[in-house]
């Protein structure tokens, strides 16, 4: 099981065991981590789960879709060239011990 | 020991149209899930458990075939779950997405207020939802969808006819028979319509419908274009109401929102909380499920009431105050979960950006023309139903 570090906007780290297969907002969700809403629930329609990823995972993480790509010009804390939707992003043994942080609103 | 829902049985119907907040929170008081028998409806009022239920989707379904709703309109996405919902919601959200209304859409909807607006700026005074807030929906609605030359008056009264066609649970059969006409009218003018689109890829939810994959059948065309008009216009039309409502009745943070534009989507956001434009929408149980330690059986139905999880006190201080700078909270109003509302993104841009600061530039020293003219009314929607106002002309 791949760990994940969540940093919320305060600066606290939250080293958390991941699931492969669950989302990156599904994650931070089940281990209260502050600052991900995640309103829509996984459907990328709120913008509400923004986090900014290390720039090497984006490369292996592959293309934005073209509506996460347009939503997160939308989101609160303003886009990073690491920002993503947790909500789109699956966690896989490529994402172990990377820091996931989550940008002050 | 899991708990039985409690029942009120002493609130009139017509107390709820008039302000369902003081039943809201004596419901939201007495238990998570309350039957309230004027409703006819078990309603969960909690801000915490309506997010709860909300991302539960498996237990709390939309799904329900035999719903008035899908009589009136035919299947429609707000009543699917899962990938049949996904489905649908992807061939519209091209039309819908932040970006898009703002490349796309702002243009004309800035040209759609500047038109209503100038129609009454000469005047000095105006009844607002009339002459202002349903014709900029209206007609802001009818350009996302892709509709040439439907006036905004035909829009509106197709709305109103499908909301009250599916709320019929008397079975009055003139508001059947209007509601009737209202769907074939859409159906007529989605016929009219299509191959203009199909010939001219553009970004409207009609052409957005058929270049999406899989294609859209005209069937599922038809109702979700149904239901983006009787779930697409009174929302804004309310909400633009609403904001200037709360604006005009507490200059101090009208003064402070004027003074810092960017404080306009804050003020919208606050405006929606406070008096949401939809209150309540169901889901049904496909499980016995224990909703914070109250038993509900399998195949009832519960009615999510957003509009009372906004004004939960656990969460809101002083939630019946309209407070601009109230402390920063996610609210419900539109809604959460896959459902979250598709026109979100539209209605922030149109009525925090567009709408309601263009009225405020163009109508100088706006102001009621008397409070106690003001009418809000409805609980499954409320909204601002009669403000006359007058402005130095
Ligand atoms: S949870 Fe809403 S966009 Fe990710």
């Amino acid at each position: 099981m791949p760990t994940i570090r969540f940093l919320s906007a305060d600066g606290t780290e939250f080293a958390v065991e991941a699931q492969n297969g669950r989302t990156l907002m599904e994650t931070a969700l089940e281990n209260s981590v502050p600052g991900i809403i995640a309103e829509c629930n996984g459907s990328a329609a709120c913008a509400t789960c923004h986090v900014v990823l290390p720039e090497e995972i984006m490369l292996a993480l592959g293309p934005i879709s073209e509506h996460e790509n347009d939503m997160l010009d939308f989101a609160e804390a303003p886009r990073e060239s690491g920002s993503r939707l947790s909500c789109q992003v699956k966690v896989s043994d490529a994402l172990d011990n990377i820091s996931v942080r989550v940008p002050a609103a | 020991m899991s708990e039985a829902v409690k029942v009120v049985d002493d609130v009139a119907f017509e107390e709820l149209l008039a302000n369902p907040y003081p039943v809201f929170k004596r419901v939201r008081d007495l238990g998570p899930v309350v039957k309230v028998e004027a409703a006819n409806i078990m309603m969960v009022t909690r801000f915490d458990d309506i997010m709860a239920i909300e991302r539960d989707p498996e237990t709390f379904s939309s799904i329900n075939p035999q719903s008035l709703l899908n009589t009136v309109i035919g299947p429609n996405l707000m009543r699917k779950d899962g990938d049949d919902h996904a489905r649908e919601r992807v061939a519209m959200d091209p039309s819908l997405r932040p970006g898009v209304v703002k490349r796309c859409w702002a243009d004309s909807m800035r040209a759609i207020c500047d038109d209503v607006i100038s129609q009454i700026e000469h005047k000095g005074e105006a009844e607002l939802f009339e002459e202002l807030a349903a014709p900029i929906a209206a007609r802001a609605l009818a350009d996302i969808l892709g509709f040439d030359g439907v006036d905004w008056q035909t829009m509106a009264l197709w709305s109103q006819s499908l909301i009250d066609g599916s709320g019929n649970y008397s079975h009055n059969p003139e508001i059947a028979r209007k509601a009737r006409e209202a769907a074939s009218g859409v159906e007529s003018a989605v016929d009219r319509m299509l191959p203009h689109h199909r010939d001219n890829p553009n970004p409207s939810m009609l052409s957005s419908m058929l270049q999406a994959d899989p294609a859209q059948t005209v069937e599922q065309i038809y109702a979700n274009i149904k239901v983006a008009i009787g779930g697409g216009l009174n929302e804004t039309r309310d909400s633009i109401l609403t904001l200037i409502l709360g604006l005009l009745q507490n200059p101090d943070q009208f003064a402070r929102v004027r003074a810092e534009p960017s404080l306009w989507g804050q003020a919208f956001e606050e405006a929606v909380r406070w008096i949401s434009p939809i209150g309540m929408y169901p889901r049904r149980l496909t499980r016995d499920v224990e909703i914070s330690g109250t038993l509900v059986r399998k195949g009832e139905q519960v009615g999510l009431c957003v509009g009372a999880a906004n004004h939960d006190d656990r969460r809101f201080s002083d939630p019946e105050k309209f407070d601009v700078f109230r402390e920063k909270k996610s609210h419900l109003a539109f809604g959460a979960g896959s459902h979250f509302c598709a026109g979100t993104w539209v209605s922030r841009a149109l009525v925090s950006q567009i709408a309601v600061p263009m009225v405020f530039e163009r109508l100088h020293n706006l102001r009621l023309k008397d409070p106690e003219l003001v009418r809000v009314r409805g609980w499954v929607f409320r909204g601002p139903t009669h403000m006359p106002v007058v402005w130095d002309a």
